[in-house]
């Protein structure tokens, strides 16, 4: 048992974390501590358990047994929007984002809700937390599509705006599900460099799945590898690389996906 | 008792409903039209038929075929164009068949009411309990098991109700496989339209044939098919069942309440399950 | 000023000035337009903006209409006090049914507000003490300095006319911006904090209280109430009304209204039975021909997915 006063430390901390589904135990008691600061990618292969993880930690599935605590509460079981007031911020595998709205509007009301304003019905909306969002979309590079439908946006745009939406909440952890997904190799650096860059200057704890080992050598500074739901290793970049079953749990991947 | 044949009518028409939804995903609300023009078909049948004892009988078989056809129609002519589109779309477009149908059904037979009389063989009743029971409601009755048992052989002993299993599970699937799904849906349809016709007749003696029947069982089979779940055979037959009792029984006990009740459980059911009891969960 | 806004100020303008130029009966189809108007344009808070399509917002319209009738024939109130009874009972209404109903989505939700609906019929129907049960209510008349068409003509249209400003802030408003992230993208919505049900239950009071407010005008108006002010079909009305307009902009239900209601004059007084079969016709061939609908025709791209014409 981790003793309660250490894991005030700690941003992210899930004890025994276990889900079935339909027979399958996908998360098979994960132990996983994150450190504030920390830029922690967790990765294995195919099938080992980091979505099922994810939403586990996001409160968009329910475990089956485990506690998660976050900056040392306990937050098993929590909503996902009561998650987000805590400090937890989010993106998906599937680039989401208010598509019929302009990307102003959609970090606008990110911002609304996170002032908790969005019971307010009866100032108008469109100024505020304009000049907040963009901002915003200024940090992430998206100034100039401010007005623009997000949804006729390229995909690539699309992910840094769900990150400037995810940004807006002000959190204190980030749990980014495959950032990189469906981006060509210079954009991942990238969009990465641009994560790793804004945790730095906010202090900003990252979590982050990742296939492209690439990116992920190249910005994480702790390695969790998941292996058929439980934790194989976890460490420094360079332990990790060198450890042996984490070779052995790679072979046969296709090279620098 | 009377329960269990109210229970019965609506068995046929909910399973019908939940039928179609099982396959091509289409709630159809123009459902209790289909059931009110069997009742309606089954007026004229037994006017123009000669008045012999056969005749409520080939009535009673001729109508829901008439109603199978109209949906067979609707479904070749309409939804076929449709099935692409927003679920939502396709139920405004059944809940405007609902108006076209009624006025239709109102041009055809006129503002009044109308009347089935029971075959002279069930005219009477038979005590049962020292109460009398009347006998048509025995046919009803004895036809539950009969038809109930009828649609277990079709879904599971024929390959024509594997297909439709099949359907209801993977429909992609079933077409890669060389299954002309057009035409399976236009037959899962008109066997639905046919259930809800065959209700209808059934139901014509027992009721007043009126405009405005098809609304009255359009919202009490939408309480079956929720509580029982869309989709779900088994959980219409025994939602049917419960709701028809708990109408009857309702309606002897508190009679202005029984509905109230019949909302209370379905509120309740859908808090808990919203699927329904044996439904499975929206994709 | 913009252009839209400037016909907005001719329109206002023609409007008050209608009765200096029109005989009473188009001032009182007028005064059905604006009441049509303003259920749409509640409905259309929840299905254009929210994403949610209620297929029972008659309930809430039959709540206002007989809360308010009753209280002025059974309890004496008078009109002007009874009226604000209407959107209170229909919103507490739209609550109590709304906790149940944005627990589901799409057809089951649909389906839901249906029954709800259905239930409030019967039991309006049902309990005849209290509510003249299918006889309806009748002499359900505005005080004397109301009565005339074209005095309650303009006491309709004030108060339509401030129901849509507030409407319109409501749309506008942070509010607006969530319900609108909810109908775009319910679990990013709860990835930034917004819990969903909790504000489509408030979207469901807001909608359902101007629902009941219509109702209670058109109770009013008529004369007269029956059950039937709750029955399906007239869930049915805002529904078209919004598509007919245009669900993904403010004014497209009014303008449905405009449109819904000359069309339903035009053909009911030639074939008053043909009506819900020319209704149902128009929303089938709709549905089927113009996938854009109506307002498609004017542009041309998707009409369910095009992007919202007012913000």
């Amino acid at each position: 048992m981790v003793d309660p006063s250490d894991r005030q430390d700690l941003v992210l901390q899930t004890i025994g974390l276990r889900k079935h589904f339909g027979g399958v135990l996908a998360v098979n008691g994960v132990n996983l501590s994150v450190p504030p600061g920390d830029l922690r990618a967790i990765i294995g292969p195919n099938g080992a358990g980091k979505t099922t993880l994810f939403n586990l930690l996001t409160g968009d599935l329910a475990r089956d047994s485990g506690r998660i605590y976050f900056a040392g509460a306990e937050v098993s079981g929590l909503s996902p929007d009561r998650l987000c007031r805590q400090g937890m911020g989010r993106t998906f595998q599937i680039t989401s984002i208010f598509r019929r709205l302009t990307a102003l509007e959609n970090v606008q009301t990110a911002f609304l809700s996170h002032h908790r304003r969005h019971y307010d019905i009866l100032t108008p909306a469109r100024r505020l937390y304009r000049d907040d969002a963009f901002a915003l979309l200024e940090r992430v590079g998206l100034h100039e599509q401010a007005r623009k439908p997000s949804g006729n946006l390229p995909h690539g745009d699309q992910r840094r705006l769900e990150l400037a939406i995810a940004l807006a909440g002000c959190p204190r952890l980030l749990l980014l599900d495959e950032p990189t997904a469906g981006m060509a190799p210079r954009e991942r650096h990238e969009i990465m460099a641009l994560v790793a860059r804004i945790a730095g200057d906010t202090g900003l704890t990252v979590v982050f799945t990742e296939h492209d080992m690439d990116v992920v050598f190249a910005v994480a500074r702790g390695i969790t590898v998941l292996h058929q739901g439980a934790v194989l290793t976890e460490g420094s970049p360079d332990a990790v690389r060198g450890n042996p079953d984490v070779q052995r749990v790679y072979l046969g991947q296709p090279a620098g996906r | 008792m009377s329960g269990l044949s109210v229970g019965m009518f609506l068995f046929l028409v909910s399973v019908g409903m939940s039928l179609i939804f099982g396959v091509t995903r289409i709630v159809n609300l123009a459902h209790g039209s289909f059931y009110m023009v069997g009742a309606y078909l089954m007026v004229t049948l037994v006017e123009i038929l000669p008045d012999r004892p056969w005749a409520f009988w080939v009535a009673l078989l001729v109508a829901p075929l008439g109603v199978a056809l109209l949906g067979a129609v609707i479904e070749v002519g309409l939804l076929r164009l449709i099935y692409h589109r927003d679920p939502l779309m396709q139920l405004i477009l059944t809940f405007g068949l609902i108006l076209v149908i009624s006025t239709l059904v109102l041009l055809a037979w006129g503002p009044d009411n109308k009347s089935v009389s029971r075959p002279d063989a069930l005219a009477g009743s038979i005590p049962i309990f020292g109460q009398p029971f009347p006998s048509y409601y025995l046919l009803v009755l004895g036809l539950a098991p009969v038809v109930a048992v009828g649609l277990w052989l079709i879904f599971y002993r024929t390959r024509w109700g594997m297909l439709i299993r099949a359907a209801t599970v993977d429909r992609e699937m079933l077409g890669a496989l060389g299954v002309n799904v057009s035409a399976l849906y236009t037959q899962v349809f008109a066997f639905g339209s046919w259930l809800a016709g065959l209700g209808g007749a059934l139901a014509a003696p027992t009721i007043a044939v009126a405009l405005g029947m098809d609304g009255d069982v359009l919202t009490t089979a939408f309480v079956v098919v929720v509580i029982g779940g869309l989709g779900s055979f088994a959980g219409s037959f025994i939602s049917a069942l419960l709701v028809g009792l708990l109408q009857s029984f309702g309606i002897l006990i508190f009679p202005a309440v029984s509905i109230v009740l019949l909302f209370a459980i379905m509120a309740v059911v859908l808090v808990v399950r919203p699927w329904g009891l044996l439904g499975r969960p929206e994709q | 000023m913009t252009s839209s806004a400037r016909a907005l100020v001719v329109l206002a303008v023609a409007l008050a000035l209608a009765p200096l130029a029109l005989p009473p009966f188009f001032l009182q189809l007028l005064t059905e337009i604006a009441i049509v108007g303003l259920f749409a344009t509640a409905f259309n808070l929840l299905m254009g903006f929210g994403g949610m399509v209620s297929f029972g917002h008659a309930a809430y319209f039959a709540l206002g209409a007989y809360a308010a009738a009753l209280l002025v024939k059974r309890a004496g109130i008078p009109m002007l006090l009874a009226l604000p009874a209407a959107p209170l009972v229909a919103a507490v209404g739209a609550l109590l049914f709304g906790v149940f109903i944005v627990r589901l989505t799409h057809t089951y939700f649909a389906m839901l507000s249906l029954a709800f609906a259905q239930i409030v019929f019967t039991i309006i129907f049902k309990w005849k003490s209290l509510t003249g049960g299918d006889d309806g209510l009748l002499d359900v008349w505005p005080p004397a300095a109301l009565k005339s068409p074209a005095a309650y003509y303009y006491f309709t249209l004030a108060t339509v006319a401030l129901s849509l400003v507030a409407l319109h802030a409501v749309s506008e408003s942070p509010f607006g911006y969530a319900l609108k992230s909810v109908r775009e993208n319910p679990r990013r919505a709860r990835f930034i904090g917004i819990n969903v049900r909790r504000l489509q239950l408030c979207a469901f009071v807001i909608s359902g209280a101007f629902s009941g407010l219509a109702g209670g005008l058109f109770a009013f108006y008529n004369g007269s109430i029956f059950p039937d002010f709750a029955y399906f079909t007239k869930s049915f009305e805002p529904l078209v009304v919004a598509l007919l307009g245009g669900a993904q902009s403010f004014f497209g239900p009014v303008a449905g209204a405009f449109a819904f209601k000359i069309l339903e004059w035009l053909i009911s007084r030639q074939w008053p039975v043909y009506w819900p079969l020319f209704l149902g016709t128009i929303v089938v061939l709709v549905i089927v021909a113009l996938p854009q609908g109506f307002v498609g025709l004017a542009g041309g791209r998707t009409w369910w997915t095009r992007v919202t014409g007012k913000t």
